[in-house]
């Protein structure tokens, strides 16, 4: 073989290796957009699990409130039994709006604040509260980035070879938007 | 100085070239009387963009690092190229011109190996500190993990930031002292640690506490800790072998000064084996200088929340407490320098933090941003 064959085969592996990098990178991309989905699920769990034992303890100190326990009780219900990411965005928008309501009403109990137990319940839901917002802003920033990477030359060409599609991003619902901001220190 | 070719910035201690207005560093003005001309102002501007310096620092510390490398390769090139003329000089040389066209100026064949051995050394040393070096960090400051039960939010802000960074919970050390301060080890960001101080938790609120982590969680994610372990180890060798060379030329120095030619690669050794550590302690601390910064920006990118991360510096900038756990291997790790008066301006070039004062304004400037 004479000089340009070789500088032919040359290009055709520098070819073939990016093709192999960017596909390699798609889909390390989509991988982190389903574990970060999986992340904000864990999280979700975690405060269906926590608002019926918080719901018990409060209840007794806020008698008057009972129609809010109820709100955040149903709301808590239907987020549980969400199906697809559709539903579940919306249930659960409701369910932050409830669950802000409570929080700044609790406020107007100082018995409560002063209720260890209440406190340590408060503190793991804020907590998981934080949790949530935080996956959901690592979901949107991975589905950024795969989006980016979707869309955009040469790696597009590469996704739509294979089919990558674009991932949607997780919206916060307007009245989640509002929920109060909860400090017991 | 007017006969000087540098400039010492007064902010970060980093040399400029008496031209320059702004420090190439820190963005700090060098020349008052220039600072209104529109060009210099837009400098200003462009140099306070917090996260264009954070891509930067990324770029900048890779090249310190070749520096270093580079400063080692150098280093054994020459010792290899001098025992080579040692061996392979004509022997008669005592006085005499050597005999032909026998030159020192040779492409060193022993040279390039000494560069090599010294590039797999500083290779192998590093992997070796890799595996054990979180381990002994913990042992040396005194830090006792803690598990949720018994620091319920610390451990619970730890996870919030782990979730933030998409990356595993570290594991959550405390320390028992009243000084405030906090640091993160661990070889990768899979297997981390990040320890506060008791002072720390007594005296932050949790949006502070947020952002002091979420500074360590941004050494974790930016790979500091493995940066700063190599770094030290290279620092330490090019130390270490320019010792050995120094001490070699004390005791052996002489028999070999009157090979032709001979002598001024052995100088030329000398006066590199004396600049050597001196070079690669100042691009160490330079570097570290950087990861601060860097480690800052990565905080308001987690938390999207820079008052936390301000108020926090802001109260660590107000207390006087000496911490005794940290010492002089183990400072740069912390998020503000133990030892250091903070106030004072680090006109040190040996600072391995850059002033509170200064983060504090690159963080305001972010959060004008919109963070």
């Amino acid at each position: 073989m004479d000089t340009g064959a070789w500088i032919i085969l040359a290009l055709i592996v520098i070819f073939i290796l990016f093709m192999i990098a960017m596909y390699n990178r798609l889909v390390a991309l989509r991988n982190q957009v389903k574990n970060a989905w999986r992340q904000i699920d864990v999280q979700l769990k975690r405060r269906h699990d926590l608002i019926p034992n918080l719901v018990e303890v409060v209840k007794d100190y806020m008698s008057y409130e009972q129609e809010t326990l109820r709100q955040v009780i149903e709301a808590r219900n239907s987020a549980v039994n969400a199906q697809g990411p559709a539903d579940t965005i919306a249930a659960e928008g409701v369910l932050s709006g409830a669950l802000g309501k409570l929080f700044a009403l609790m406020e107007n109990y100082p018995d409560l604040k002063a209720n260890q137990n209440v406190a340590n319940l408060m503190e793991e839901l804020s907590s998981t509260e934080n949790k949530i917002a935080f996956a959901r802003q690592f979901y949107n920033d991975s589905v950024m980035s795969l989006n980016n990477a979707v869309q955009s030359f040469p790696s597009n060409m590469v996704a739509n070879m294979f089919r990558f599609t674009e991932a949607t991003y997780f919206e916060v619902p307007q009245a989640e938007t509002a929920v109060p901001k909860v400090d017991l220190r | 100085m007017a006969s000087s070719l540098v400039v010492t910035c007064p902010e970060c201690g980093t040399y400029n070239s008496a031209s320059a207005s702004l420090c190439r560093q820190c963005g700090a003005v060098l020349k008052p009387e220039r600072a209104q001309r529109p060009r210099i102002q837009k400098k200003l501007l462009r140099r306070t963009d917090f996260l264009a310096a954070a891509r930067a620092n990324q770029a900048n510390t890779r090249r310190l690092v070749l520096i270093l490398v580079a400063v080692a390769c150098v280093l054994g090139y020459l010792i290899g190229w001098n025992i080579q003329i040692y061996a392979q000089a004509p022997a008669h040389t005592y006085g005499q011109p050597a005999p032909g066209d026998w030159s020192p100026w040779f492409f060193s064949a022993w040279g390039a190996i000494g560069a090599a051995i010294l590039a797999g050394v500083s290779l192998v040393w590093t992997f070796v500190a890799f595996k054990a070096g979180d381990r002994i960090v913990m042992r040396m400051t005194g830090a006792r993990q803690v598990g949720p039960d018994e620091a319920p939010m610390l451990n619970n802000v730890v996870e919030e930031m782990a979730i933030a960074a998409g990356l595993a919970k570290p594991k959550v050390y405390i320390i028992d002292t009243p000084a405030l301060n906090a640091f993160a080890t661990g070889m990768s960001p899979g297997r981390a640690s990040i320890a506060v101080t008791q002072g720390l938790l007594d005296t932050l609120n949790r949006e502070e506490l947020q952002g002091v982590i979420g500074h360590e969680m941004g050494h974790v994610v930016n790979w500091d800790i493995r940066y700063a372990t190599a770094v030290t180890v290279l620092v330490g060798l090019i130390a270490l072998v320019s010792d050995g060379v120094l001490r070699g030329f004390y005791y052996g120095g002489g028999r070999r000064r009157d090979s032709r030619g001979g002598g001024v690669v052995a100088i030329l050794l000398l006066v590199f084996a004396v600049l050597a550590p001196l070079v690669a302690k100042l691009v160490q601390m330079a570097i570290s200088r950087q990861r601060e910064f860097l480690a800052d920006a990565t905080s308001v990118r987690l938390t999207r929340n820079a008052q936390g991360l301000i108020s926090a510096l802001e109260k660590l900038e107000t207390s006087a407490q000496p911490f005794d756990g940290a010492n002089r291997a183990t400072q740069h790790l912390f998020i503000v320098n133990p030892f250091r008066n903070f106030s004072e301006k680090a006109s040190a070039l040996m600072a391995t933090h850059p002033p509170l004062s200064r983060r504090i304004e690159r963080l305001r400037n972010l959060g004008a941003k919109g963070y």
